[in-house]
């Protein structure tokens, strides 16, 4: 089965097909999954802000993301499964937007840099928690400000028909 | 009242290199939305810990103090991406119900926030007691939050 079988399949659900033609469904479902990835992403850009060294500089690193950390994942887990919902409603919709596709990469380029950054550079984390983190740490810090805002920027692009084909 | 207010901004015509471009109206919405994230980071980060949760080995104050800048340049990158999408459609947000809760909220919810807030997490600890910190941060969440759920009704539902 293609992908595009499977976009189709899914459409062709009952369930699917309600939702799409539900006047609420769309907007409820946008609504919060607004206002969760606002609440995912805003507290992961105060965690990079202290990884970068611009903000928060007076606590440690680790106390920053670990204390930070469940809400960053409660909010995580609402935002993706309002997302996959919205998906689920309209797949076919969404299979033909570039946007969504670079979106959805640029989502797994964001999990790669969390784990390179945990496994890689937070190991030395004793060294660097309480002053300014190394370079590398800075790096990863960068291009999750850089990643997230292109994610959530093109997560709203593809309410436009910009890159779009059947 | 307000009407023949929106209608001369709509007679200004400053909006229309927004309407007439098929990039400005997205891209200057897609700032308006980074903007929120950071606004919403920056008043997460001290309403959770004014509820006893996230970063609590820190005091309130210096998670206040280190968080404020970018909650002001936030709200300020807010406005302006806010108003040029005003400008852009004066008439449909006149007559927005969202629009006009949106913005009541906004006023109130500024004021709570440079005042009642600021003045709470500046306080020592000790002296306001835990409840009060609480209720500020559920409160502050809350406003925020609505006036959100308001903005994106706007763009769905005028």
């Amino acid at each position: 089965m293609s992908l595009r079988n499977l976009f189709e399949w899914v459409d062709a659900f009952p369930s699917s097909i309600a939702m799409r033609e539900s006047l609420y469904a769309f907007p409820v479902l946008l609504t919060i999954h607004l206002i969760s990835l606002a609440t995912f992403a805003g507290l992961v850009m105060m965690m990079d802000l202290r990884l970068l060294g611009v903000a928060y500089r007076g606590t440690p690193f680790s106390e920053v993301q670990g204390r930070l950390f469940p809400w960053q994942m409660a909010a995580m887990v609402v935002t993706s499964l309002a997302g996959l919902l919205l998906l689920y409603a309209q797949p076919m919709r969404y299979f033909g937007k570039v946007l969504y596709w670079i979106k959805m990469a640029l989502l797994v380029l964001a999990g790669v840099n969390v784990l390179l950054f945990h496994f890689i550079t937070y190991r030395t984390i004793d060294k660097w928690d309480i002053t300014n983190p190394p370079v590398a740490a800075k790096v990863a810090g960068g291009l999750s400000v850089a990643l997230w805002a292109c994610i959530v920027a093109f997560g709203r692009l593809t309410a436009y028909d910009w890159w779009t084909y059947e | 009242m307000l009407l023949p207010f929106f209608e001369w901004l709509d007679t200004l015509r400053v909006g229309d290199w927004i309407s007439t471009s098929s990039y400005a109206a997205p891209l200057i919405n897609v700032a308006h939305i980074l903007a929120l994230v950071m606004v919403f980071g920056s008043l997460l980060i001290v309403d959770l810990r004014l509820l006893g949760r996230g970063m609590t080995q820190q005091p309130v104050a210096k998670v206040a103090r280190a968080a404020r800048p970018w909650l002001i340049g936030a709200l300020i990158c807010m406005l302006l991406t806010g108003i040029p999408q005003v400008l852009s459609l004066p008439i449909r947000e006149y007559y927005s119900p969202f629009f006009w809760m949106k913005m009541r909220l906004l006023l109130f919810t500024l004021i709570f926030t440079f005042t009642v807030r600021h003045k709470v997490t500046m306080a020592d600890e000790a002296r306001v007691g835990p409840v009060w910190g609480k209720v500020v941060g559920l409160v502050s969440i809350a406003l925020w939050a609505w006036i959100a759920v308001e903005g994106r009704l706007i763009g769905l539902l005028s």
